[in-house]
């Protein structure tokens, strides 16, 4: 079995190497190669896995370790039940995007390293989701955060993209300084660094409340990088200019989902440190709840979609917050099956008006892209928790958790809990409404050309403006459609892992993940919301029920300019003309009325070097001398 | 001659001794035999250290040469190697080795090749010395060795357009290291004044330095080395060394002779100093972070390419010396690691940008653009040593710098640990000022629009192309940047030979780590002994 883990850790590097040698040479050769390892190491992914759910007991393996001062550093790796269904997770997702990547970049000269760049964000993923050692998981970790990179600035020539690559490593790795002195704590205190080691330590007790509340919360400052958490949440929608395919692989289950994963995986440790616990509680509330307004003014499809990305995964942090391990984690698979659903089918569409994202160029598209419709429909459904798609189940499950925690909560303040409960039900009435606005824009409505009053401009340029103005709307080819209905089914279906999570996590599970009466009364609200934004769309003439109004920009990025960037770039100035007229003053012999250093510096620059060395090597002879006879 | 002395001899004088022959070869027949038979010499080099290296221990011990050399000041030949010098020659070899294969294909504009080439062997023969001296005044006579040939590499070879540039680079270069090698030696002379010998294995062993000689020979060497490294304010020379080099200058001096500098502080320095006293070792350490911080704000202000990895080099020996300043075995071991990263990854860069000059004629980041578009695969290969200078964890880069910071959080009982825990935050920090310059850089050289890009709606913030119109190689190149050829190629075969190595090593040493530690760590304890 651990044979098979290095065959699927070391595939898709090494598929990401083959297809970066043939490269432009054997473009067919280069497509075969990544879709080929993809389902290989799906395959391989589903032979690891499937056996390590439910009660099987985890399998540790070491494959090599470094003798060095302090503990060793070790190449060791762990999968329970939670590495089993990421890997799922991720390795589906990763196939289905290579299969969908196809079509959607056939033409695309950057295919090879594109599809490189896609494999190495697979391996990363791999390698966090399997590691035991931390510093293993830190490598995936940020690799994950560098290949986003190059694939957010795929295309290089867009300002857009290139600023926002930039912003989204810089942000999360900054927050990453949290992993990186969380690894170091954690290491001296327990003279280990792996996981399993750390946290059967910390489960099996000794430890004071809160004794360790730094790595907690260093850990805490990681993922909300990592995870666009508020207030490091600007990045992810400036993440957007990446290819859509792209933006499936992060938002559902790579790189954003790797935070919840993380915090999941070191859960004893954040159960012990309750200021750890509070402060996610209060940034998820916060997050989700801000996330959720974002993406019901954005005007730009891919742009809802990540801001509800952000929302979705503070629903996640909302239940480790309070405990509710199991209805995290299964929040997590049901998100990432529906919001790769989504990316994709908004690619689909995207694809199909000829490259746009703003909703304003979409609408009416229902009749002309049928299977798109429906997919994103079951998608869009259960993103805002309509029973009885996997997003309704996983939800409740979240909710409950947070409610029991309200009404006699042990982990996190009361008061916490309340707001907490409290941001989740009104984020969830915002989700029904986003989901339903943006559902309505692209489908319904009137067609785009006629219904944009922007000038005689037309709206949708196509990117070479020699073809005719006019977008011909087409449906997606095959490779582009089949994913999405294979996405449709963990969409539809997955909810009813709540009823049998000893599947997945064994026996020894407790948390009840169902909650009949708040599931009805959710239902209601839902219901309820989804009636008002339908009526206001009908009022507004079947267009966007509130255009006139305008969210401004998150304002957090205008403090971290004022706050970060400018000072920086103010001091490389000063360092830069520091460096040029002040240090380099000595140095070009300003003191030159000083005898000694400006007399031989002149000697030098009159070129005369051999008197310049005789004058060195006997100053220094000379001093040697005298050294030697004072001693 | 015993097996240990032909084969640490032999390190030095195969190059020399090379060096000779293609002086002779130059002379009596043509440059090119002399030029090959340069590289047959660096590669023979290769070769013997790796032997070397095969064949002795990590520990100093058997494996030596130790003759009388100057009887009557009692200095003596005294080489050897251990865990900590033997990363570095082999390093140097390799670097060195590099170097004169990429002579092959890419003769210097103002021609005398083969002189060039001999330079660098007589450099390499000092360098490897260096590594190998036990003797302080010893590795000083080869620290000098390898000074005096830079000096006319740069004043010779240097930057083609800026000759008086170039002479007072090669200038204040030679003049900031000799000052620094003659406070060095003044320093030698102090520690032998307490201790009678210049054998640094016997100080190492028995010396407890104390009192106000010991401190002021600490002082000064610690000045000699930090001249070389280099640490801030003394950091002067390097950017304008570095970038008015020739390419295998840059290489060379930023890959190779800053490490002797970090070389000296693990040997030479660390052994006279005692981490007790109330200011020197923390004074050194926080030099080293300024320079971390120093270094990356200058790179962010940069203009030039050369100049930006120049100033690179300052905050990662900052690292170097941070690691080395904690007295700890995780500290050498951190200090050896960011050496040897260093030295792979920005011997790489100055390649790249090496490569950049000769295609373009400059290394203005103003003139450079869309080089993505131009010539990916030297794009490509300059955003891999970029991600593994900004030490992205699974390249080299990313295990020296983590451990320094590592090594500071848990320095030696002694030192101040509050002062040491923020150094390593402000050297932490340092690591997110060197992402932000190389991503300007990325995003400045490499990338960029090629022809008129209009976005998709103008009305909205964001822009999707389902397909970029871009082909590589093929691009439209806007007239304001400069163009020497009409031709653009991208890298051709020799320099994949050349580079290849250290493109291959800075991944090995990014996902094995222990390659290196557990030999570094074995030498450390054995030559500090208590540590």
């Amino acid at each position: 079995m651990s044979g098979l883990l290095v065959v699927l850790l070391v595939l898709p590097f090494a598929s990401a190497a083959a297809t970066m040698m043939v490269g432009h040479r054997g473009e067919s050769a280069v497509k075969g190669i990544a879709a080929g390892a993809a389902a290989l190491g799906l395959a391989v992914a589903c032979v690891v896995a499937f056996p390590s759910l439910g009660d099987a007991e985890p399998l540790g393996s070491v494959f090599a370790s470094t003798s060095s001062a302090g503990p060793a550093i070790e190449l060791s790796f762990y999968v329970d039940q939670l590495s089993a269904v990421m890997l799922l997770l991720a390795h589906t997702v990763a196939f289905l995007v290579q299969v969908y990547s196809l079509g959607y970049l056939a033409d695309d000269s950057r295919y090879p390293s594109y599809a490189a760049l896609v494999s190495i964000f697979t391996g990363a993923m791999t390698m966090v989701v399997v590691a035991d050692d931390l510093w293993v998981l830190l490598v995936g970790w940020e690799l994950m955060g560098a290949c986003s990179y190059f694939l957010i600035s795929h295309h290089w020539e867009l300002p857009e993209a290139r600023a926002g690559a930039v912003k989204a490593f810089l942000m999360t790795r900054t927050a990453d300084l949290g992993l990186l002195f969380a690894i170091l704590m954690l290491g001296s205190r327990f003279d280990s660094y792996r996981i399993s080691t750390i946290m059967s330590a910390i489960a099996e007790g000794g430890f004071g409340r809160d004794e360790l509340w730094l790595p907690a919360v260093l850990l805490t400052a990681a993922v909300v990088g990592k995870s666009a958490q508020f207030p490091l949440h600007t990045w992810l929608p400036d993440a957007m200019p990446g290819p859509t395919p792209i933006s499936a692989l992060i938002h559902a289950a790579t790189m954003v989902a790797a935070g919840v994963f993380l915090v999941a995986r070191t859960h004893p440790l954040f159960l012990s440190a309750p200021t750890a616990l509070n402060l996610l509680a209060v940034v998820a509330a916060v997050t989700m709840f801000l996330a959720a307004t974002y993406a019901l003014f954005s005007s730009d499809l891919k742009r809802v979609l990540a801001w509800s990305t952000v929302s979705q995964l503070a629903y996640m942090f909302g239940a480790l917050a309070v405990g509710a391990y199991s209805a995290a984690v299964l929040h997590l698979l049901a998100h990432g099956a529906f919001k790769g659903l989504l990316f994709l089918a908004a690619g689909s569409v995207i694809h199909a008006v000829g490259g746009s994202t703003s909703m304003a160029a979409m609408g009416a598209l229902r009749d002309r892209l049928p299977d798109t419709f429906l997919t994103m429909t079951i998608g869009f459904g259960a993103l805002a928790g309509v029973a009885p798609l996997a997003g309704f189940f996983t939800k409740d499950a979240v909710m409950g958790a947070a409610l029991e925690a309200a009404q006699d909560g042990r982990l996190v303040w009361p008061w916490v809990a309340w707001v907490l409960f409290l941001s989740m039900v009104v984020t969830a009435l915002l989700t029904v409404a986003y989901s339903l606005r943006a559902w309505l824009l692209v489908f319904f409505g009137e067609p785009a050309m006629v219904a944009e009053p922007v000038g005689a401009k037309p709206v949708v340029e196509p990117f070479d403006g020699a073809q005719e103005p006019l977008v011909e709307t087409h449906e997606s080819p095959w490779s582009m459609r089949i994913p999405l209905y294979l996405l449709t089914i963990p969409t539809a279906l997955g909810g009813l892992a709540v009823a049998y999570p000893e599947l997945i996590f064994g026996a020894e599970n407790e948390e009840s993940l169902v909650h009949a009466e708040l599931a009805v009364s959710m239902t209601a609200l839902v219901a309820v919301t989804a009636a008002l934004v339908f009526w206001q769309w009908r009022r507004h003439e079947r267009r966007d029920p509130w255009t006139s109004l305008v969210l401004p920009h998150p304002p957090v990025d205008r403090v971290y300019d004022v706050a970060l960037v400018r000072p920086v770039r103010g001091m490389a100035q000063l360092v830069r003309v520091g460096d040029r007229d002040v240090v380099d003053a000595y140095a070009n012999g300003a003191g030159a009325s000083a005898r000694g250093l400006g007399w031989v510096l002149r000697l030098a620059q009159n070129g005369n070097v051999q008197g310049y060395l005789m004058v060195v090597v006997v100053g220094a002879a000379a001093l040697a001398v005298a050294a030697g006879v004072m001693a | 001659m015993s097996h240990a002395e032909a084969a640490l001899n032999g390190l030095v004088a195969i190059p020399l001794g090379f060096a000779l022959l293609a002086g002779l070869a130059a002379r009596r027949t043509s440059d090119r035999l002399a030029l090959g038979l340069a590289v047959v010499g660096s590669l023979i080099t290769f070769g013997w250290s790796v032997w070397v290296a095969a064949s002795s221990g990590s520990t100093l011990g058997a494996f030596a040469v130790d003759k009388s050399w100057i009887t009557s000041m009692n200095v003596r030949w005294h080489l050897g190697v251990d865990g900590i010098s033997t990363p570095l020659i082999l390093m140097s070899t390799l670097i060195a080795a590099c170097c004169l294969v990429s002579l092959v294909k890419h003769a210097p504009v103002c021609g005398g090749r083969a002189t060039l080439a001999i330079l660098l062997l007589v450099i390499e023969a000092g360098v490897l010395g260096c590594f190998l001296a036990l003797d302080m005044v010893l590795f000083f006579v080869f620290f000098e060795v390898a000074l005096i040939p830079m000096w006319f590499v740069i004043e010779s070879w240097g930057d083609e357009h800026d000759e008086a540039g170039r002479r007072r680079a090669a200038t204040r270069f030679l003049i900031f290291t000799v000052l620094g090698s003659a406070l060095m030696l003044v320093g030698f002379m102090l520690v032998r004044s307490v201790t009678g010998t210049f054998d640094i294995v016997e100080v190492a062993s028995s010396y407890q330095p104390s009192g106000t000689t010991a401190v002021a020979a600490s002082l000064l060497i610690a000045a000699g080395f930090a001249v070389k490294t280099p640490l801030w304010p003394l950091h002067i020379w390097l950017p304008d060394a570095h970038s008015k080099a020739p390419t295998v200058g840059s290489v060379l001096l930023a890959a190779v002779l800053l490490k002797l500098g970090s070389y000296g502080y693990l040997r030479f320095w660390m052994p006279v100093t005692d981490p007790s006293w109330e200011l020197v070792v923390p004074m050194v350490a926080a030099l080293g972070v300024v320079g971390i911080l120093y270094g990356a704000l200058a790179c962010l202000a940069q203009t030039d390419l050369k100049r930006l990895i120049a100033y690179s080099s300052v905050g990662h020996m900052g690292f170097v010396v941070l690691a080395a300043a904690t007295f700890t075995v995780g500290g050498v071991q951190a200090a050896v690691y960011a050496s040897v990263a260093h030295g792979l990854i920005t011997g790489l860069l100055f390649f790249v940008a090496g490569a950049i000059k000769d295609r373009y004629g400059t290394t203005d980041l103003a003139q450079l653009k869309v080089l993505y578009g131009r010539v990916p695969r030297l794009a490509a290969v300059f955003a891999f040593a970029a991600m593994a200078s900004l030490g992205l964890p699974g390249l080299a880069g990313f295990w020296g710098e983590m451990l320094a910071i590592r090594a500071a959080l848990d320095q030696s009982a002694v030192l101040p640990g509050g002062t040491f825990a923020t150094l390593a935050v402000l050297a932490a920090f340092g690591v997110i000022l060197t992402s932000a310059y190389f991503l300007a850089v990325i995003r400045g050289m490499l990338q960029g629009a090629p022809a008129e890009v209009r976005p998709v709606n103008p009305g909205t913030e964001s822009v999707e192309l389902v397909s970029a119109e871009v082909e590589p190689g093929s691009l439209v190149v806007d007239p304001v940047s400069l163009v020497v050829e009409p031709v653009e190629t991208d890298v051709h075969v020799m320099e994949w030979v050349a580079w290849s190595p250290l493109i291959v090593l800075t991944l090995v040493f990014g996902v094995a780590p222990g390659l290196l530690l557990s030999p570094v760590g074995e030498a450390v304890r054995a030559y500090f002994g208590g540590m």
